[in-house]
């Protein structure tokens, strides 16, 4: 029995060092150096539209960069940090480029996962950097050094039916009060005034988060710090219950995004806060909406500032082709690929691309993109700062309690504020 | 030196070095990231911290949550299981038509991987495009199945659901093997249906059903999908379970360290549970 057990651990240290030996070679691709970049590109993205789009212009990056081989893997949100994070703990990387959901882009950048980019948007030409928007842009950049090049935004807005409004004889709400008024008078039988995603965790925090702008308070301070603690929030977390209970659909508390896209496309809710990218799906004549397509509509959310999402492309510090990487994000997001996304249905992250009559024509309607730019003129992200994806949970599970009677707005809001603050700072 | 191992031991060898290389490895490892602080994205800043991350759990009240609802839901789910398996194996061995047909259909949930089930239920019992609330709505009844009391039984259902199957699978298989001549000499006797069950079926069929429950109970304390797919752990923490917030803690919040503290815990409760079960099993037997 003993030199079985001496021979187990003799062959449990060898396999502990075999399996230490991994991590060896780390030297990475050259540095940013002239000629014709060359090599392959493996790139995670999301399975949305947006990626699908940005596959359809392969063809083209590929005409001009023979020797740039993209692989897109496109994979649901949920699998995707998974991924991302183990590829950056490998010796050999799985992926050479990357898109950066914004509660991420603090943590991997300080993790020193991600390549500095300024010297490359530099020295690239007629790049334009300050075109893209501005609240884009600040996301990507992290203790004044830019990680990310802004892909495509998710800031919210109101998405209503044209329809419905203009026979109830109302105006998109400009106010909370306003809102909680129109969800109750479109409110019947068969149709929910509003549907709302309160499922625990981010999609209720996404969500209330435009509540709380709207009633005037705010989640952080010029200086990060915590400030949700506020008369404001209260108030945004009552009017968000009363609208839930009045006017959203029955037994909906575990509702996410998928949900309400369901209810508002299949004529069982008239209007949703959701990405302002969820017009033109729902406007496509073969979209979800089928014969509704056409009837919807997008607005500011009421108090006219919003929650920003957006995603950025990025070059992982281990990424075996980091110039090859680095020619396909400038590309992709120069102003001429930008406007061809963008017509194809992208959403938009470009002010040229916004303000162009041809973009207006060829896509979706002059009013749609002066919304979007005027939405991303004044909004800003759930959280900015050190363990944004743990903030953003520790709030969302709050209010969630609240919204099920579990907790009282007061305690909520009150543990929230605490919750984030410590999550903060650890 | 390998010469002197007698060569029973030798033809161990394999199976050691495979079992070393996918269990021991990765166990000492997460045992050892359980005692630090290491945290993926921090990983400079990595140290030793002694017992911290378990003492840490202790005033975590979203941990103890999780732990109560685990166990709530597995001893709910197992039982329920157990008790609607048992019943359906005794039908299905009475059975005399169609036998392969009807075990193929009852059987066919277990086919289905459980993230698909999570997702599938999401759906179904949605109150307002889901088949469910609709046919309940035609007799008058309005059920929350995700509202705050009923989530976690929600969940049950759904697990019993998917996991019936299997306890009937074990338990016919046990009945199956069953020797006759109890049964027959209880006939004899003159013993009703349910004496014969009490007194010959169960005790003769127990270790079948000790096994089964404890292969049931290992795999419902994994729930996850269940979790992820419908309500992420909400309403509050009504649905928190163990393997989801390990998941959150380590993949998410990138704390590897208190994750694997976490998992631990688990570890360390099943396996007593799954030790003193057996001891019992054993002196019953002898």
């Amino acid at each position: 029995m003993r030199r079985l057990l001496a021979l187990s651990v003799a062959l449990l240290a060898l396999a502990l060092a075999v399996a230490g030996c991994g991590g060896g070679d780390d030297d990475s691709g050259g540095t940013a150096t002239g000629g014709t970049p060359s090599g392959t590109v493996r790139v995670i993205m999301e399975e949305v539209p947006d990626t699908d789009i940005v596959k359809s212009l392969l063809p083209e990056f590929q005409k001009e960069f023979p020797d740039v081989d993209v692989q897109v893997e496109a994979l649901p949100y949920d699998q995707m940090r998974d991924r991302i994070v183990s590829s950056f703990l490998a010796s050999d990387p799985t992926y050479d480029m990357i898109v950066v959901d914004n509660p991420w882009m603090y943590d991997f950048a300080k993790g020193d996962f991600l390549l500095p980019l300024d010297d490359r948007i530099t020295a690239a030409q007629d790049f334009d950097h300050e075109d893209f928007a501005q609240p884009l842009r600040d996301i990507a950049e992290v203790d004044g050094a830019t990680y990310g090049v802004p892909f495509y935004n998710y800031a919210l807005g109101l998405i209503y039916r044209k329809d419905l409004y203009a026979q109830a004889g109302l105006t998109p709400p400009t106010t909370l009060a306003e809102l909680k008024a129109a969800a109750a008078k479109l409110n019947t039988g068969g149709r929910a005034g509003i549907a709302m995603q309160p499922q625990k965790g981010y999609k209720i925090f996404e969500e209330w988060g435009n509540y709380l702008f709207g009633a005037g308070g705010a989640i952080q301070d010029a200086d990060n710090a915590v400030v949700l603690d506020s008369p404001e929030a209260r108030t945004a977390l009552q009017e968000y219950i009363d609208i839930y209970k009045a006017s959203a659909p029955k037994n909906s508390l575990n509702w996410a995004f998928d949900e309400s896209l369901r209810a508002v496309a299949g004529d069982k809710a008239a209007q949703m806060i959701s990405y302002n990218w969820m017009l033109p799906t729902l406007n496509k004549a073969d979209g979800p909406a089928g014969k509704l397509a056409g009837k919807f509509a997008l607005a500011e959310v009421p108090g006219g500032k919003s929650i920003l999402g957006s995603w950025s492309w990025a070059i992982p510090k281990n990424s075996a082709s980091p110039d090859a990487a680095w020619a396909f994000i400038a590309w992709v997001t120069s102003k001429q690929h930008e406007k061809e996304r963008v017509i194809a249905g992208g959403a938009p992250v470009r002010a040229s691309a916004m303000s162009d009559p041809e973009v207006w024509e060829q896509g979706f309607g002059e009013d749609y993109y002066t919304t979007v730019a005027s939405i991303l003129e004044d909004a800003a992200p759930l959280a900015d700062g050190p363990n944004a994806e743990e903030m953003i949970n520790v709030v969302g599970e709050d209010l969630n309690a609240a919204v099920a009677g579990q907790e009282s707005v007061d305690d909520a809001i009150s543990s929230a504020a605490s919750g984030a603050q410590e999550t903060l700072d650890k | 030196m390998l010469r002197r191992i007698p060569i029973g031991y030798r033809f161990l060898t394999p199976l050691a070095v495979v079992f070393a290389a996918v269990f021991a490895y990765p166990f000492v490892y997460s045992l050892w990231l359980s005692l630090t602080n290491y945290t993926i994205t921090r990983r400079n800043e990595t140290r030793f911290v002694g017992i911290d991350q378990y003492t840490g759990l202790l005033d975590n009240d979203t941990y103890r949550q999780a732990l109560v609802n685990t166990f709530v839901f597995v001893l709910l789910a197992v039982s329920l299981e157990l008790l609607l398996g048992l019943a359906l194996a005794l039908c299905l061995q009475r059975q005399r038509w169609a036998r392969n047909v009807t075990r193929a259909f009852l059987l066919a949930p277990m086919f289905v991987t459980p993230i698909a089930v999570g997702l599938m239920f999401r759906f179904l019992l949605n109150q307002q495009i889901g088949v469910i609330p609709e046919i309940l709505g035609t007799f008058g009844l309005e059920i929350d199945f995700f509202g705050p009391d009923l989530a976690l039984f929600s969940m049950v259902a759904i697990d019993v659901w998917q996991w019936t199957p299997f306890m009937v699978l074990l338990l016919l298989a046990g009945l199956e093997s069953l020797p006759k001549q109890p049964f027959e000499a209880a006939r004899v006797d003159g013993a009703s249906r349910w004496l014969t069950f009490r007194s010959v079926t169960l005790p003769l069929l127990k270790p079948v059903i000790v096994v089964a429950v404890l292969l049931r109970a290992l795999d419902a304390f994994k729930v996850f999908e269940y979790v992820f797919a419908i309500t992420r752990g909400g309403p509050g923490t009504a649905t928190e379970t163990i393997q989801y917030q390990v998941y959150r803690t380590g993949i998410g919040f990138f704390r590897l360290g208190e994750a694997a503290a976490m998992a631990f815990v688990l570890v360390a409760v099943v396996l007593t549970i799954v030790v003193v079960l057996f001891r019992r099993l054993m002196r019953e037997a002898t």
